[in-house]
């Protein structure tokens, strides 16, 4: 069991952080945000903030899946689990271009 | 004993009923297979002949054939046959006949739950096809959106069929999943560790995974939809605080994976059958796992690329897009791993090879198209216009039919134990891939030039005609061919000449037995010591007949296997499957009537179908367990294991597991639903919140809390002193606790049908209470069978069981009812 | 009604893009098949997992689709409704099945079926619905968007020249879903203002 928790847990903490960055964005460009005053520059920081942590999270699950404590000990299953959780640290940072490169709400 | 008496006691141990009741009351993963192929075709043939009514329809504009109102209901079933009574079921009937045997195991791990997931689905859509025949049938498209779906839109019964016959077949999905997770984590051969299961089972791992976690947004949404349409409960209405947006997340949230549960499959299928026609193993095992695993997850978070035109903002559409792009890299991945294969082996140009070929041609151009409606401006144009039609036949007739053509003609000579003689296959393929891509070429242009999805008909004069005039005979031609494939496979199935055991030279276990199969797979079970036995042992099947493996002595009546690690795959227990019984179809049948019930809105027979079920389930687990010590028990080669009933995780407790990660899924869906309508529906905040007050928010903590308690100190009472009344008393308190406050929730709501929020409450109260009241049946059962002398201080792993139920029930409770009551409690 | 022959700034944006990823797909389909086929001549066996799945399978998409996804996004907001100085601004207001439009430049003006608006000059529509949901294309101009009940989308479009352009909704909508069709006419700077102050151009 603990293997198959190694080699779903890195996309399925990426999975977490794109539905939780997209609802962010969601929450931003609503009324909600609007009520609350805090305006759209802070919104686009509070994105990028979550974008970091998400990053962080990623590279520290690579770096304890690669460390002698959390890795497996299957062979194949430790050659696998840091391949998917470079895949994972990949599609955080290739989701989150859109933070960087595209304006907020319109 | 010798290999022929051995054959003989197996095949009465497990063998169905003689006669036509053995269809009836089989739980053998052999004739549940079969029977899900032989429904997933005959439903292919019905949404085949519907597409050909669309292709007649669309051949000359201004056609009079079909007016709207038919028009709407063929396309509709077309789409909601092909994905959810044929696709589907398709590859779940491979996946039960062929998993058992490519494990090295000789049933899957749950016989009558797979029997009841079989029944649940023929009934299922026998609703949706009688709809059809009675002129009643679904008419709002396959994706069912509100408020055309709703009552606004559709006032009559059709939707009503779509959203209770769909969720009933996806009963039948769900316990497959279920009982595939398990039985490829745990119903292995000995010495098959995670590197040593063929590659189809890691394919399939992934899919049941997401069929867990992809089917409940949709279940979901289709409960919400209909609770809108039957009882007023405004989810989707804008006016009352509903959103339609929150179907279309719902039902992409489920509709994305969808498409990757669909390929693969068939990905699955290729990367075993494609080594085989290059005499060599597959390039790369370890990066096709990566990238099956990739895949599934990633496709997770492509759900609102379906959602492009509907005004979310560029940034939130930017992400879908970047996610949709990189999902084709594991794509990629394959797809050279595969040529990469073909490169490096000496492929030859069989049946099944002629079609892996059609579907690199067919499904590389889906993809490509996918590629491009992964970029938000060119879907802006493109998105429901007959381009979009042609992209999505293309990825699933390539990615999915063809290679399944190619895994029925690779696997057919198992089934039946016949060489293929006559050969109109090979006509067929060129009438299908020819005629196909005529067809969908065609429509792809016709979508560039204007031409919508869902029109019944066209104006001449916008450059239309000829090029769909060429579709429909490309379509003609497609349907012919499929036509030459069935009576090829009867005919070879009928009256073709003996084969031989392994005509193609496989390595994997499946082809370690006589064709076609014994009913018990395996005379004893072997120990493997590398991806592909056979090529390790070409001895093997003659070994495995001589009873040289485990469980080689047959004992009884009983339905012996034995489960491995997970990880490593050493052999760790012993466990009997239930034999032959009706129970499953009974269950069915009676589930159908609470079904039959919502449809006809005959609202007395729910309750009375739902006490059917839970007899009926009360009955199901009285066979389960044992009420001596049983101690251990020898598998044959020296080797003595624990008994199933006296281990602390018995399968139950993995099936427990799995199901309520779809469980945890559902409950997810609803309140990311909640807090969707929270951020995005206009007509909030409601006129008021529920007040929680103090009582109920103390009812729920203390009963979260004893239900959390009560299976441990159970446990402890029984491995002390045989004594787990008290804990089962505990529980029982949780369970009131909690059932107590989210009735309190339900009854300080206002009316359900006055706002989205206050209907949202009390669905929330309804999932904690329908939770509680299912774990104080549980504990009810558990008391009853402690009574009987179904648990010792050994036989305590039914408790494990109430616990992992005890314990997701408290996490539901609290949060369920804080969702519901923290509005009003902050305000 | 053809997305390959725009008739305005966005769709020839999208309409090239279409023919840039039509090449590219072309190519990359080509690619595939003659490696498809090669692999079935007679020969020593060549490429180890390296050349196949880190060269072709991992490096080559991600070089591919990243630019593509740059493409994608610069095009994507290149078309977006941001301020602009001679914009126009007009409603449409779609139902089962008939479609009516009002403008900001002229209150009092309703017109059912036909969409006008000044040619050369960047308009917004804002669109929207009363029953169900619909969507608003005028294939020649611009992308679709939808009307989503209680929900306002903003569009831009464009013509280059005066003259008449089919629109059509574009999401089904039930049995009169083929009928729901529009004509957006746009006009020269006389004809607009004409229009505007009351007349019927």
């Amino acid at each position: 069991m603990n293997d198959i928790l190694r080699l779903s847990l890195p996309l399925t903490v990426w999975l977490a952080a794109f539905s939780a960055l997209y609802g962010l964005h969601g929450v931003l460009c609503s009324p909600r945000w609007d009520e609350a005053a805090l305006g759209l520059a802070a919104g686009r920081g509070v994105l990028g903030l979550a974008g970091l942590l998400a990053v962080a999270a990623q590279v520290a699950l690579l770096l304890a899946l690669r460390s002698g404590r959390f890795a497996s000990p299957s062979g194949f299953v430790r050659a696998t689990s840091v391949g998917l959780s470079v895949v994972a640290l990949v599609a955080t940072l290739w989701t989150l271009i859109p933070v960087a490169a595209t304006s907020t709400c319109l | 004993m010798n290999a022929l008496q051995r054959h003989r006691a197996l095949t009465r141990i497990w063998a169905s009923e003689p006669g036509w009741t053995g269809w009836l009351t089989t739980v053998n993963h052999n004739d549940l297979g079969r029977m899900f192929l032989v429904a997933a075709a005959t439903f292919f043939g019905i949404g085949g002949l519907l597409a050909m009514l669309i292709r007649a329809q669309l051949a000359s504009p201004r056609s009079a054939f079909m007016g709207p109102e038919v028009y709407n209901q063929v396309f509709t079933m077309h789409g909601t046959i092909m994905m959810f009574l044929f696709a589907i079921p398709l590859f779940e009937g491979l996946t039960v006949y062929l998993l058992p045997k490519m494990l090295g195991t000789r049933d899957l791990a749950f016989p009558r739950l797979g029997a009841y997931g079989f029944w649940c689905y023929v009934f299922g859509g026998s609703m949706l096809v009688l709809s059809l025949l009675a002129g009643v049938a679904p008419d709002s498209g396959w994706f069912m959106y509100p408020p055309l779906s709703s009552s606004l839109g559709s006032p009559g019964i059709n939707s009503d069929v779509w959203l209770i016959g769909i969720t009933f077949v996806e009963i039948s999905a769900i316990s497959a999943a279920v009982e595939v997770v398990v039985t490829i984590l745990r119903y292995r051969a000995p010495g098959m560790s995670l590197d040593r299961m063929p590659i189809f089972a890691w394919y399939m791992l992934v899919v049941a995974v997401m069929i867990l976690t992809g089917f409940p947004p949709m279940i979901l949404g289709s409960i919400l939809l209909e609770l809108e349409r039957a009882f007023g409960m405004p989810f989707f209405q804008v006016a009352e605080g509903g959103d339609s947006l929150l179907w279309q997340h719902l039902f992409w949230l489920f509709g994305h994976p969808e498409v990757y549960i669909i390929f693969l499959p068939a990905a699955g299928v290729v990367s075993t059958i494609l080594p085989v026609m290059a005499r060599r193993t597959l390039m790369g095992y370890g990066w096709i796992v990566g990238a099956a695993v990739s895949l599934g997850v990633l496709s997770f978070g492509l759900w609102v690329h379906h959602m492009f035109t509907t005004g979310i903002p560029h940034m939130g559409l930017a992400f879908f897009s970047a996610a949709s792009t990189l999902v084709a890299v594991p794509t990629a991945v394959q797809i050279f791993a595969w040529i990469g294969t073909l490169w490096t082996g000496r492929p030859q140009l069989r049946l099944p090879m002629l079609w892996i070929l059609a579907f690199f041609a067919t499904f590389v151009i889906g993809g490509l198209t996918g590629v491009m409606v992964a970029v938000v401006p060119f879907d802006w144009q493109v998105h429901d216009t007959h381009f979009v039609v042609a992209h999505l036949h293309y990825v699933l007739v390539g990615g999915f039919v063809f290679p399944m053509l190619a895994a029925i003609y690779y696997w057919l000579p198992h089934m039946t134990g016949r060489r293929r003689f006559f050969r109109l296959g090979e006509t067929a393929f060129w009438l299908i891939v020819v005629g196909f891509h005529v067809t969908f070429l065609a429509v792809h242009w016709v979508g560039l030039l204007g031409q919508r999805r869902r029109t019944e008909t066209y104006e001449p004069g916008q450059g239309w005609e000829i090029i769909n005039l060429v579709s429909s005979i490309g379509g003609f031609v497609t349907a012919i061919g499929f036509g030459l494939v069935l009576v090829d496979v009867v005919v070879n199935a009928a009256v073709a000449i003996r084969g031989s055991r392994d005509p193609w030279g496989a390595g994997t276990l499946e082809w370690a037995m006589p064709t076609p199969p014994p009913a018990y797979n395996f005379a004893s079970l072997p120990e493997v010591r590398g991806r592909d036995p056979l090529y390790d042992d070409p001895d093997l099947p003659v070994r495995i007949a001589r009873g040289e493996g485990f469980l080689g002595t047959p004992r009884g009546n009983l339905r012996e296997t034995l489960t491995v690690d997970v990880a490593s795959g050493r052999a760790a227990h012993h466990v009997v499957l239930p034999g032959n019984t009706a129970l499953p179809i009974v269950m069915a049948l009676v589930t159908g009537g609470a079904f039959v019930g919502m449809l006809l809105k005959l609202y007395w027979l729910v309750p009375l179908a739902a006490l059917g079920v839970i007899i009926l389930a009360i009955r199901w687990v009285w066979t389960l367990g044992s009420r001596t010590d049983l101690g251990p028990q020898d598998v044959g080669r020296g080797l003595a294991l624990p008994a199933a009933p006296e281990v602390e995780d018995p399968p139950g407790w993995w099936g427990t597991l799995f199901l309520l990660i779809a469980d945890a899924t559902l409950f997810g869906s609803l309140l990311f639903g909640y807090a969707f309508l929270w951020t995005v529906a206009p007509n909030w905040p409601p006129p008021a919140y529920l007040e929680p007050g103090a009582l109920m928010p103390a009812l729920a903590g203390a009963g979260a809390l004893l239900a959390v308690l009560g299976p441990r100190v159970a446990e402890r009472g029984l491995r002390r002193s045989g004594q787990a009344g008290a804990g089962l008393g505990l529980t029982l308190a949780g369970a009131v606790g909690a059932a107590v406050a989210a009735g309190l929730a339900i009854r300080g709501a206002a009316d359900p049908q006055a706002h989205a929020y206050d209907a949202t409450v009390w669905v929330l109260g309804g999932y904690v209470l329908f939770h509680a009241v299912l774990l104080a049946l549980m504990v009810g059962v558990l008391g009853a069978r402690a009574w009987a002398g179904f648990l010792s201080p050994l036989r305590y792993g039914e408790l494990r069981i109430l616990r992992l139920w005890a314990d997701y029930g408290a996490a539901a409770t609290v949060l369920g009812l804080a969702a519901a009551g923290l509005p009003g409690a902050l305000t | 009604m053809s997305v390959v022959h725009p008739a305005g700034p966005a769709a020839a944006t999208i309409a090239t893009l279409w023919w840039v990823l039509l090449a590219g797909a072309v190519a990359i389909f080509g690619l595939v098949m003659g490696l498809l086929a090669l692999a079935f001549r007679p020969r020593e066996s060549t490429g180890g997992d390296r050349v196949w799945i880190v060269g072709l399978g991992l490096v080559f998409p991600l070089a591919v689709l990243g630019s593509l996804l740059a493409y994608g996004l610069v095009v994507g907001e290149r078309l977006l409704p941001r301020e602009a100085p001679d914009l126009v601004t007009v409603r449409a207001e779609g139902r089962q099945w008939a479609w009516s439009f009002s403008y900001a430049d002229a209150p009092d003006r309703v017109t059912e079926g036909v969409l006008h608006i000044p040619a050369g000059r960047p308009v917004d529509v804002e669109i929207t619905t009363v029953d169900v949901i619909h969507s608003f294309w005028v294939p020649r101009l611009a992308g679709k968007l939808d009307a989503i009940p209680g929900h306002v989308n903003r569009l831009r479009i464009e013509a280059w020249a005066p003259g008449e352009y089919a629109g059509v909704s574009s999401e089904y909508s039930g049995p009169g879903y083929r009928e729901h069709v529009f004509t957006v006419r746009a006009h020269d700077a006389e004809g607009w203002s004409a229009f505007l102050a009351g007349g019927t151009p």
